[in-house]
């Protein structure tokens, strides 16, 4: 802990992150909205396929499919958001054991082996969507969805992901100390 | 390698790995990818992304933010504090009144919201001060809430069951049913050691000062309640009556909560809708997240033949199978100490269903264990999530009390493991008598 914290604490109030740093919250906050606005969506459009199914008796054609998609999207794309919330659970009972001076090292490990995977999951996932697009893979319904679509949530929500994780390590090694993730998210008034 | 080495060398990695402070999620594909890389080669990772898309492409997800929301919704509303004064009001001559109206009011808002903290958050917010105010000791006042709250993640409907249903194919519907009457069992165990704790107390109750009420009183109350109340009974009875699956009635019940909130509590501002809906957010995609991962990593389990190998093992050793249950036990109970009920069950269900099976034991049935298991896991060191909650509303009784009080409800629940082995037909009862006996 420092050992002055009132002056660490008006540092922290005061300490603005680079214009760069706070566009990326910016988005990662509006894909959040989006990832939120998609969830709201899903409800509505699976109350609609109800009333079209069970009150009107008709068949769902485009329903079902398309609020698996919302729901898929709404995951990859709230990625960034929930990172900036650090809504993202994990055991950090080891950290809090060990002496501050091996903390910092750990976090650093921690971090870059977290970006090492989002990079791939960004990588073949791009793969993944290009595939789809270049081949114009539709899904095998009726309602033939373009699938490159849901797909291209891959790249872009693991990618936004990438894009905050390496602005929380700018501000992990740059940043004041008490910019520092706090771990318990059920604590934050947020 | 023998899959059974490769087996105890994931184990080991997934270990090392999930406590070096990693996200959940994030660590699990870290060790899937890793050893698929060593494994499989460098080709298999081309599949990583089909892999998480392939394990989110399923209607009956859809479910988990359906109910979050749901629980949101009610938990962003007064409807906790006025459930839990209704339950104060009608039940005022019962000794321990207040603890027992606690513990009905957290097993009615579990029935509502299926989570486990927000039920802390919501019943505790009132009754731990109310309790305090009347005499009650800060041990007992904050460990019955913070038992009180696990019982959100075994009453239906719950969001664990329903993640367990996924991980292991099971209808959720049938989970359901299983967790009802263990739930009101847990309940009741709940409420007869917190009676039991009152009188024990003895001459200390004369400081518990209980309150009056006029019947006026008592009813007046109702119509902020039953409603809520309603929305849970229709949803079940519109999942056990065939009439929609259970992704579809929770966008039902999703929709008809928000409808309830903005009418009765009137919560008309955008700021509270939006807190809902963040909130609902952050939770299904942190959950999702991990689902996701949990898909890529029992895909590397069973490629690199490690899923199978260690059921074959473990059939071969012939040991009894209440030995075998009890190990499981332990292994739950120690797995629910570190980790979150959601990832315990997607990394185990995979591996221990077969064995579960294999041994003649009801798959529902033993969600009702899991669950109980990972009940115990939220109010003990060092992750119990519902000890942080209840230190985050009542910042001044220290985390030392709150676990001397809940510690009782520890017990509770272990003897409510021990009564389902002896009867499991509290648990595969209803959903027999209901859905008719399980295929």
């Amino acid at each position: 802990m420092s050992s002055a914290p009132a002056a660490s604490a008006t540092a922290g109030a005061d300490y603005r992150p680079p214009v760069a740093l706070r566009a990326l919250g910016a988005v990662s906050t509006l894909f959040g909205v989006i990832a939120a606005l998609m969830i709201l969506a899903s409800v509505l459009i699976t109350c609609h396929m109800i009333f079209v199914r069970g009150v009107l008796g008709q068949s769902t054609i485009w329903q079902t499919e398309a609020v698996i998609y919302l729901m898929i999207g709404a995951t990859l794309l709230g990625l960034p958001y929930v990172q900036k919330l650090r809504g993202h659970v994990g055991v950090d009972l080891l950290p809090h054991m060990l002496p501050s001076s091996l903390r910092r090292p750990l976090a650093a490990l921690v971090m870059v082996a977290t970006i090492l995977m989002v990079a791939a999951m960004v990588w073949y996932g791009w793969e993944m969507f290009h595939q789809a697009w270049r081949r114009g893979w539709k899904s095998e319904s009726v309602w033939a969805f373009p699938l490159w679509i849901t797909y291209l949530s891959v790249p872009l929500g693991f990618g936004l992901y990438l894009l905050q994780l390496l602005a929380d390590l700018w501000l992990a090694v740059f940043g004041p100390d008490t910019t520092l993730p706090e771990p318990h998210p059920e604590r934050s008034p947020d | 390698m023998d899959p059974l080495t490769l087996g105890l060398l994931v184990a080991l990695a997934t270990v090392i790995v999930l406590f070096s402070g990693v996200s959940v999620a994030v660590g699990l594909l870290i060790v899937a990818t890793l050893f698929l890389w060593i494994f499989d080669g460098s080709r298999s990772l081309e599949a990583l992304p089909e892999l998480f898309y392939a394990e989110l492409n399923s209607f009956a997800l859809l479910s988990i933010p359906m109910f979050i929301i749901m629980g949101a919704a009610i938990a962003s509303t007064r409807a906790g504090p006025d459930l839990y004064e209704a339950l104060e009001r009608w039940l005022t001559k019962v000794p321990g009144g207040l603890v027992v109206s606690n513990l009905g009011a957290c097993a009615l808002f579990a029935a509502m919201s299926g989570s486990s903290p927000a039920t802390c958050a919501a019943i505790g917010k009132m009754g731990i001060p109310e309790m305090r105010r009347r005499g009650y000791p800060a041990e007992v006042a904050s460990g019955s809430i913070a038992a009180g709250g696990t019982l959100g993640i075994l009453i239906p409907p719950s969001v664990t069951m329903i993640v367990y249903g996924i991980a292991t194919e099971t209808s959720i519907g049938r989970l359901f049913l299983a967790g009802v009457i263990p739930g009101i069992l847990l309940t009741l165990l709940f409420i007869a050691w917190a009676i039991f704790d009152t009188w024990r107390c003895g001459a200390a109750s004369a400081a518990l000062v209980s309150a009056r009420y006029t019947w006026r009183q008592r009813f007046e109350i109702l119509p902020r309640v039953l409603p809520f109340l309603a929305i849970i009974a229709g949803v079940l009875y519109a999942l056990y009556g065939g009439v929609a699956t259970p992704s579809e009635t929770a966008a039902v019940g999703a929709l008809l909560c928000i409808v309830a909130a903005v009418l009765i509590y009137r919560m008309y501002s955008r700021r509270d809708l939006w807190i809902v809906l963040r909130d609902s957010t952050r939770e299904s995609v942190m959950i999702l997240f991990i689902i996701g991962a949990a898909g890529v990593f029992s895909f590397m389990l069973s490629s690199l033949f490690v899923t199978q190998s260690v059921a074959q093992w473990i059939a071969a050793l012939e040991v009894n199978r209440w030995v075998l249950m009890a190990v499981i036990n332990v292994f739950l109970l120690v797995a629910g100490f570190f980790l979150p009920p959601v990832a315990v069950i997607l990394m185990s269900a995979p591996i221990l269903l077969p064995i579960i099976t294999a041994a003649g034991f009801d798959p529902y049935w033993f969600a009702v264990i899991v669950t109980i298991n990972m009940e115990i896991g939220l109010i003990t060191p060092p992750v119990g999530l519902n000890l942080y909650v209840i230190n985050g509303i009542a910042p001044d009784i220290s985390l030392r009390q709150v676990l001397v009080g809940s510690m009782p409800f520890v017990g509770c629940m272990i003897l409510a493991i021990i009564l389902m082995c002896l009867f499991p037909g509290l648990a595969t009862w209803l959903p027999d008598a209901v859905m008719g006996a399980a295929l």
